[in-house]
């Protein structure tokens, strides 16, 4: 029922791409379709301005397919950038656009199926790459060679006395545990206590608080990370346990459960 | 008359199935185009990590579309398995062959892009979803 569409179509336009250089903005409204003759491109959608790449496509493939065959949506759904120096055939949807109003029923009702799916996939991608991003993000921002405290945490807030493994037995000094888990404590004290005492992330300190079940809680645990809050003179330090023996573990133990 | 009832018209044949039953093999070799007249299927594809469904099929979907697009291909890309009982639809190949021959090579080369690039997102979708557990 369609005759050879070749002999239809307007002549060929190619295009050339430098590295780099965008071929399709997403968003835009555009309605060509490519055909990559030469060079590679990349598709890729933007999320918080990144580039969420979806695929890489080289000779022969197509460009734009999605945006001509979901109707009525001409704005484009990704974009793509030539990763080398590329060379695009062009083509002008018109023709085709007749013929595929023309296509087979049973045909269009699959293509549309397909097209459904993809572009629910092309979601999924972009949203599982952005929680990845996310994640590597956030692990830039660790100190390298500080491990994380992954376990659960409680919040508090409860005096405790504290001095470096290093001082003298009789030296107290006064912080605030904020919070505490199996693994360790967040402990905040004033800055000026780090005048005569180093508090930096691998500096050791024994520590003894009171829990707010009343029970009294002795360990040594070592700093992995220090925050320093200039305006209110304060000191946030991340500390692991490095030593708390079998009756504070206990104690420790019971209170995390309650 | 709707799209769906154009569609209806094709099959030739309707199967039943009980609750679990694999319809497809992911890997298996099969020509049939389904189409869900009753019930829910789960798609599941298997990669070397383990298991991932990624999408459920329900009335009015099909299935096994990328042979259609993709002749001679013959193998299942995923695993279909029924969600209770359900009633499939099996569409008429011979005609959907025609129907798809009658296409431009240029149009036929589009859909062969979106069914290859559905294909490989999929995969990619399948990826990610394992990493990120």
């Amino acid at each position: 029922m369609v005759a050879n569409g070749k002999e239809k179509m307007p002549p060929i336009v190619s295009l050339k791409y430098k590295r780099g250089e965008l071929v399709i903005k997403e968003g835009d409204y555009g309605i060509s379709i490519y055909k990559i003759v030469k060079g590679k491109v990349r598709i890729f959608n933007e999320s918080g301005g990144r580039e969420i790449p979806l695929a890489t496509l080289g000779r022969g493939e197509i460009i734009g397919e999605m945006t001509f065959l979901n109707r009525g949506e001409e704005q484009r759904t990704a974009s793509a950038r030539a990763l080398e120096d590329s060379e695009l055939e062009v083509w002008h949807p018109s023709t085709l656009k007749k013929e595929y109003e023309e296509m087979p029923p049973v045909v269009k009702y699959i293509v549309n199926q397909a097209l459904q799916r993809l572009v629910r996939m092309n979601q999924l991608v972009a949203q599982f790459t952005a929680k990845r991003q996310r994640i590597i993000e956030k692990a830039k921002h660790v100190k390298p060679g500080t491990p994380q405290r992954f376990y659960y945490r409680k919040e508090l807030d409860q005096e405790c006395i504290y001095r470096p493994v290093n001082s003298s037995k009789e030296l107290r000094l006064g912080g605030r545990v904020k919070d505490i888990s199996l693994n360790g404590v967040g402990l905040e004290v004033r800055s000026k206590n780090a005048l005569n005492f180093s508090h930096e992330a691998g500096d050791t300190f024994y520590v003894t608080m009171m829990l707010p079940t009343n029970k009294k809680l002795t360990f040594k645990a070592k700093i992995q990370s220090v925050k320093m809050d200039r305006t209110l003179g304060k000191i946030m330090m991340g500390m692991q346990f490095e030593e708390i023996d079998g009756e504070n573990r206990k104690t420790l133990g019971f209170f995390m459960r309650s | 008359m709707t799209v769906d009832q154009l569609v209806y018209a094709y099959v030739a044949n309707e199967e039943y199935y009980p609750d679990k039953t694999v319809v497809i093999e992911e890997g298996s070799k099969g020509d049939w185009v389904y189409l869900v007249l009753e019930g829910q299927l789960k798609v599941r594809k298997s990669t070397n990590k383990g298991n991932v469904t990624v999408y459920t099929l329900k009335e009015g979907d099909i299935l096994g579309e990328m042979l259609l697009l993709e002749p001679g291909k013959g193998v299942r890309t995923a695993s279909v398995i029924a969600e209770g009982p359900v009633r499939l639809g099996v569409l008429d190949t011979a005609q959907l062959a025609r129907d798809y021959d009658s296409i431009s090579p240029q149009l036929k080369g589009l859909i062969r892009s979106l069914i290859q690039r559905l294909e490989e997102t999929t995969d990619k979708v399948c990826d990610l979803a394992l990493e990120a557990t």
